[in-house]
């Protein structure tokens, strides 16, 4: 997509509300709302149940709305005796995608790098090209949050069609995208033009979060320890409090699993693809029984390597983007930044074939 | 997303389709109300044919699991039916069926199921007149409760506010008391350690972020120093007690007076045995969860429990270890208020309120790992020959798995809520769980925390209620 430049306006909220209200004729709009008390995106009817922030993330990504939690690839039915087959239609409404934090904006592109390399993704794809990403840069850190430690931004712009700075007061709104300025269109008339001074705005919220995320930096050459010290006897002890759950992929924004399962009555059925995660013993439970990943030791070990291991060029990055939900919301408090920085101290310190 | 619902489609809208006729399930046992129904029909009685009939060997075989497909797959009713108490052909099935229907009933209620949608029955085989009337009342029943609700997301639904819980909370500590209890706790586990009384103690340590912590694994008297003891220290720590008595004989387990419940039913249920381990109580400050004092936390002193080993508090260290048959933790709830509130509601708005929760579940099952009691080796949701659960994240196999894991709980749940504390959707299981606990209790009184006494629903009385019953 091509870049777009000289393209940034300095909004009032009132004004925003007023594009985002503008927005729903037409899209289907996704964006943060509150229900029962949990921040989550969701399609919305009127502008005003959004909730945007300067900073604060929704409980998980928004990335079920390009993977869906659970989706039909096929349909069938029994009528007047024979077998009906359907392809579930794909989605024609534009979606727009409204207040993503930087960091879950980054992960759909994660997402993307999954679903739309070597054979493409029918339903992803046609998702995708169907969605326009507003993302939101962030203002404030939140307690979990580790993106600059990971090699991603607070004010990212990866995979933003338009981006939203929050000012002092206000918004810096910047088209980054072809799809953007689509989004964008008329509406920017009567819009006031940014200024060089509030482009300053990014730099200065950058430095800002960075400060407050106290956090090591994850360094790029741990990935080659890590995949060295595969074998090595620190994730015993590492992963011994996991309890096997999946929060931390569900509510992941890069983790992109999933199992095929099947829903059907005596009528009518349908094959689904729906969110599965490394760290059920059930995921790659062999049909002869076999599982190659036997102990939740293995299992946690493959999702904390997929993340920060397996890449197949230096430059690649992390498949984690920071977000630091799987911190906050895992039941035993795993950390997974602290499991990394162990894991490669223990391997640096023993050596990579330390027994378990 | 998934649509293999058949007649879910047509509710919603409020209003019933002209000659709408209720589809019926009824699931009855083989020896008796089967031939009951068999009776019915060679007798030529007339009665309504709503009702599709599935046959089990006994009313004792039925988990309400077949009730949940049976409402998940379109019908609009069910009904159960089986052999009078004391007609069992394997003598008990139906009267411990009796107890699970009796409380599965409430929590179907409290759910927002109406229950004009769900009977129960007594028909033997001699009495095909009975069974007529049964259907033909059941079919009259389930017929003015209209259509089900449509298992969805309530689009549009401003949602209920419940009252707010209140409560004291334990008894307030302040920095000096804390430490003296962190340094008493190091020191009892530290001695458990070097005095072999056993090979490792699970604990607390100190997690990345404020107010949480990691559950800690020590062997070595001197790691002693890494114990915690705070506001974050939340986990039930007896969810771990079984990995580590794998590697050691016996195990010495950290534990607030809410955790014992689920040691005493790990030990109820023949998981473990009391000599295995060493329960350190702690005085307890109250846990937190976000911003304020968890809800378990309102009600509780934060006493440690003289049943426990050894008891940790600001004074001290001492050997305790009393005698459990007497021991109850006989607290009111906080919650019993947002319960009675909810049961005020209309079933439409209370299965509003649930499928709007039951709608975000990610099916991480987090709930299920974090509970000291869901112990399976194979979890029922993970059994698919045949698939009793439905696997997609979404309507209506959230509401089954949420409801069976519940009901999977029924009696034996200790209120330890770690269920609703690590759920990242914030399902108010918590509530389920305490509504099943007062109703177990209601009908079958408390069980305490004395491991030689039964659970309700392992258990019967020839006169346990039975007023539903058809």
């Amino acid at each position: 997509m091509t870049r777009v430049t000289d393209s940034s306006w300095k909004l009032t909220d009132a004004q925003l509300r007023a594009w985002l209200s503008g927005l729903l004729d037409g899209n289907s709009v996704v964006a943060p709302v509150e229900e029962d008390g949990v921040l989550l995106f969701r399609p919305i009817a009127s502008a005003h149940q959004a909730v945007i922030k300067p900073s604060g993330k929704t409980r998980w990504s928004p990335k079920e709305f390009l993977f869906p939690r659970s989706e039909a690839l096929y349909r069938y039915s029994f009528k007047g005796g024979t077998v009906q087959l359907e392809d579930p239609p794909v989605p024609e409404k534009h979606q727009v995608l409204f207040g993503v934090r930087s960091c879950d904006a980054s992960g759909l592109v994660r997402l993307d790098e999954i679903f739309l390399s070597g054979t493409t993704d029918r339903l992803y794809s046609a998702r995708r090209e169907n969605t326009t990403v507003v993302s939101t840069a962030c203002a404030a850190a939140d307690q979990e949050c580790f993106c600059t430690a990971v090699g991603y931004s607070p004010v990212g712009e990866e995979g933003s069609d338009v981006q939203l700075v929050p000012m002092d007061e206000g918004w810096l709104l910047r088209v980054l995208t072809d799809k953007g300025r689509d989004l964008v269109g008329d509406s920017a008339e009567g819009w006031k033009a940014a200024t060089a001074k509030d482009g300053k705005r990014l730099p200065e919220l950058e430095k800002k979060v960075s400060k407050q995320i106290e956090r090591s930096p994850v360094n790029r050459e741990w990935s080659k320890v890590l995949e060295e010290g595969f074998e090595h006897g620190a994730w015993d002890r590492l992963a011994q409090h996991c309890l096997g759950c999946s929060v931390c992929a569900y509510v992941c924004p890069s983790c992109s699993c999933f199992d095929m399962n099947h829903e059907a009555n005596a009528w009518c059925g349908e094959q689904c693809r729906s969110w599965d995660a490394c760290t059920f013993p059930l995921f790659t439970h062999h049909a002869s029984g076999h599982n190659p990943r036997e102990t939740k030791q293995e299992r946690y070990r493959q999702r904390v390597l997929h993340k920060f291991a397996f890449r197949e060029e230096d430059d690649e990055p992390f498949r984690c983007v920071g977000c630091g939900r799987c911190v906050a919301l895992c039941p035993a408090g795993l950390d997974i930044v602290n499991t990394v920085a162990a894991a490669v101290e223990a391997i640096r310190e023993e050596g990579a074939d330390a027994a378990r | 997303m998934t649509e293999a619902n058949v007649t879910a489609a047509q509710s919603g809208t409020g209003s019933v389709p002209e000659n709408w006729q209720p589809h019926i399930v009824a699931l009855v046992c083989n020896w008796c109300s089967y031939a009951g129904a068999d009776m019915a029909g060679t007798t030529r009685l007339e009665y309504p044919a709503n009702v599709r009939m599935v046959r089990f060997p006994c009313t004792g075989r039925m988990s309400p699991l077949m009730i949940l497909r049976a409402f998940e797959q379109g019908a609009d009713g069910v009904l159960v039916s089986g052999c009078h108490p004391g007609d069992c052909h394997y003598v008990q099935g139906n009267l411990v069926a009796r107890r699970r229907f009796t409380i599965f009933r409430s929590l179907m209620d409290f759910i927002g199921i109406d229950l004009k949608r769900l009977h129960f029955a007594w028909v033997s085989a001699a009495e095909g007149h009975k069974w007529a009337k049964v259907v033909s009342e059941v079919t009259a029943s389930v017929q003015e409760a209209g259509p089900l609700p449509s298992f969805d997301h309530p689009e549009g639904w401003d949602g209920i506010d419940l009252p707010e819980m209140a409560g004291s909370g334990p008894q307030e500590l302040d920095e000096d008391q804390l430490n003296a209890i962190r340094d008493n706790l190091r020191k009892a586990a530290s001695e458990v350690l070097t005095g072999g009384r056993a090979g490792s103690v699970i604990g607390y340590g100190p997690g990345s972020l404020a107010n949480q912590t990691i559950p800690l694994f020590i062997t070595e008297a001197a790691d002693c120093e890494k114990l915690e003891w705070g506001q974050g220290c939340r986990n039930n720590l007896s969810t771990y007690v079984g990995s580590a008595l794998d590697k050691h004989e016996r195990v010495a387990v950290v534990a607030k007076t809410c955790d014992l419940g689920a040691i005493s039913g790990l030990i109820r249920e023949g998981q473990l045995r009391r000599e295995q381990l060493v329960v350190i109580g702690v005085q307890c400050p109250g846990v937190r969860d976000g911003p304020g004092l968890a809800t378990k936390c309102l009600s509780c002193s934060g006493d440690p429990h003289p049943i426990c080993d050894l008891v940790v508090t600001v004074d001290g260290v001492r050997e305790s270890c009393e005698d459990p048959s007497a021991a109850a933790l006989d607290t009111p709830d906080a919650r019993d208020e947002q319960i009675a509130y909810l049961e005020t509601l209309p079933h439409d708005e209370r299965w509003k309120y649930w499928q709007r929760q039951f709608g975000r579940c990610l099916r991480c099952y987090a709930c299920r790992a974090a509970c000291p009691l869901c112990y399976c080796s194979t979890c029922i949701t993970d059994k698919h020959r045949p698939q009793w659960v439905p696997t997609s994240i979404d309507h209506p196999g959230n509401s089954t798995w949420n409801i069976i894991r519940a009901v999977h709980l029924a009696g034996r749940c200790s209120g330890c809520d770690e269920c609703a504390r690590v759920c990242p959707a914030d399902i108010r299981l918590d509530l389920i769980n305490r509504k099943l606990s007062l109703e177990v209790e209601r009908q079958y009184g408390k069980i305490g925390l004395d491991p030689e006494k039964k659970s309700a629903l392992v258990d019967f009385r020839m006169e346990d209620s039975e007023e539903f019953i058809l």
